[in-house]
């Protein structure tokens, strides 16, 4: 099992646990994951809003281009990411005009895209290339009784609606938490907006929208909360104590990457957990389970 | 919107002539992006109500409304319009057709060209560059909004959730940008524009 990976920017700054956690798992699962050489920003939801879809798509394609000789399908964790990175290798294989285009302009750079390779989003991967029965193997702490919020947050299972999830309540993200010996959490809310970038702009949408998910966990008992997403894991970690400030919050939700949880089911050393990084701790969440800080 | 629409098809063909606009014609205003959206609340109009006012050739009230910059780009309504309308990739038309008419006074239309900037500079978008491109551009009422985040910001330096220092630019920087203006000059061309 060998990938392309493709990290994104904020795996290189706020989602360095992520990262961390990610290698260590991957390391222990067996999969191979080889950075894309010299990538590039996939435009997140913020480029083609500026110089539109086509120009956005073929930012993105760059990164496919390069990553094309190795012939390995294209990993990619974060949402956004995943969302451009797969969109733009749907067109490259479904529409003849913009693939003449798209390698005209890539052509700029001396590139050229065929559109062979697949892009698969980290959790698809978990469970259809890796298997459940295989992270079962592999756990070694059952964190059997923990009940495990799983945010799926809202790009990841709407970019291909039905094809990789259901759209509006995904369970791929639940069946990685049982396979860990923990309960997934009903958790309506686990494909709803985080707020995105309203951080910046306007945070009390994103305070607003953080309120609204920890309390639906909350009210489904839920100890912790597990996202494959960089950008909700920020926006529901980093943001919770503003939460706290202008909601009344009945209870801290620590919020770890999903690979972060399979870190400490898998017994992997406390660098492969990558807690550190974390703002919410989740040591008290964990306690039971030996993990100390 | 209570008073009787007369519709002006002026401002519609514009409208239809950018990259997704043509979609909007399919709309038949039936609601479910208004009850499906994420921030419906936050909206002046929901996107219905914005096709609307395109179709009653209502310029100005369109692009001064905040909908296409309250569009968190979730999904949602892409997956459940009935009539198959992408609406996020027609907000992204209008967020940048916006851009280009010097309707960017908004927060939102701030970040996007700070991020965008990020991108076209380093190859990658550095956190610390945006906020900072960010706040330079809009000013004190913005930077004291920032201070309030401070603490905020204190726990990220603590938990190392910020890096102070950039990433290295991309190798091929100058191959990344000739990429991208010769996507955007084919563009110009292909919808005429
Ligand atoms: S859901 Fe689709 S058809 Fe219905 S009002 Fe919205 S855009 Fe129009
Ligand atoms: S994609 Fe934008 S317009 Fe559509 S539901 Fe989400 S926030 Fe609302």
């Amino acid at each position: 099992m060998r990938y392309s990976f493709y990290p994104g920017c904020s795996m290189e700054g706020a989602a360095v646990p992520y990262l961390k956690s990610l290698e260590a798992v991957a390391g222990a699962l067996g999969m191979g994951i080889e950075e894309i050489p010299d990538w590039n920003c996939c435009g997140a939801t913020v480029a083609s809003g500026v110089v539109g879809d086509y120009p956005a798509q073929v930012l993105a394609a760059r990164n496919l281009a390069l990553a094309e000789p190795k012939g390995l399908d294209v990993l990619v964790p974060c949402s956004s990411c995943y969302m451009n990175l797969a969109l733009v290798n749907r067109k490259f294989l479904e529409d003849d005009h913009f693939r003449a285009m798209a390698n005209d302009a890539l052509g700029a750079a001396g590139l050229r895209y065929n559109g062979t390779l697949k892009v698969r989003q980290i959790i698809e991967v978990l469970v259809k290339d890796v298997g459940l029965d295989r992270i079962r193997t592999k756990v070694k702490k059952p964190l059997t009784g923990l009940r495990v919020a799983g945010y799926v947050g809202c790009q990841t299972p709407r970019v291909f609606p039905w094809e990789f999830d259901d759209p509006e309540q995904p369970v791929y993200l639940d069946r990685i938490i049982e396979a860990l010996g923990a309960t997934p959490v009903k958790f309506p809310m686990k494909a709803r907006c985080c707020g995105s970038s309203h951080s910046i702009t306007r945070p009390e949408i994103t305070t607003g929208s953080g309120y609204s998910i920890i309390t639906c966990a909350l009210e489904d008992r839920a100890q912790i909360m597990v996202t494959p997403c960089p950008m909700c894991q920020m926006n529901l970690d980093a943001y919770q104590g503003k939460v706290r400030q202008h909601h009344k919050l009945e209870a801290s939700m620590p919020v770890l990457f999903i690979t972060q949880l399979m870190a400490v089911a898998f017994d992997l050393p406390p660098a492969a957990w990558a807690f550190k990084y974390n703002i919410v701790s989740p040591f008290a969440a964990l306690e039971r389970f030996g993990i100390k800080p | 919107m209570t008073e009787r629409l007369k519709y002006d098809a002026g401002f519609a063909k514009e409208i239809y002539a950018l990259e997704n606009g043509h979609y909007i014609k399919k709309c038949m205003q039936c609601g479910m992006c208004d009850v499906s959206c994420a921030t419906r609340r936050e909206m002046d109009f929901s996107p219905r109500e914005l096709f609307l006012l395109m179709r009653a050739g209502k310029r100005e009230e369109f692009f001064k409304a905040n909908t296409i910059w309250m569009c968190s780009t979730c999904l949602m309504c892409k997956v459940r319009c009935p009539r198959g309308v992408p609406l996020v990739d027609v907000m992204h038309d209008l967020k940048s057709h916006a851009i280009g008419l010097g309707y960017a006074d908004s927060p939102q239309a701030t970040f996007y060209q700070a991020f965008w900037q990020e991108v076209m500079g380093r190859g990658k978008v550095f956190e610390g560059g945006l906020m900072a491109r960010y706040y330079l551009k809009r000013g004190w009422s913005e930077i004291r909004k920032g201070f309030e985040m401070r603490d905020l910001g204190m726990d990220m330096v603590k938990h190392s959730r910020i890096s102070l220092k950039p990433p290295r630019t991309i190798k091929g920087i100058k191959g990344m940008q000739a990429v991208v203006e010769k996507a955007r000059a084919q563009m110009r061309k292909e919808v005429g524009g």
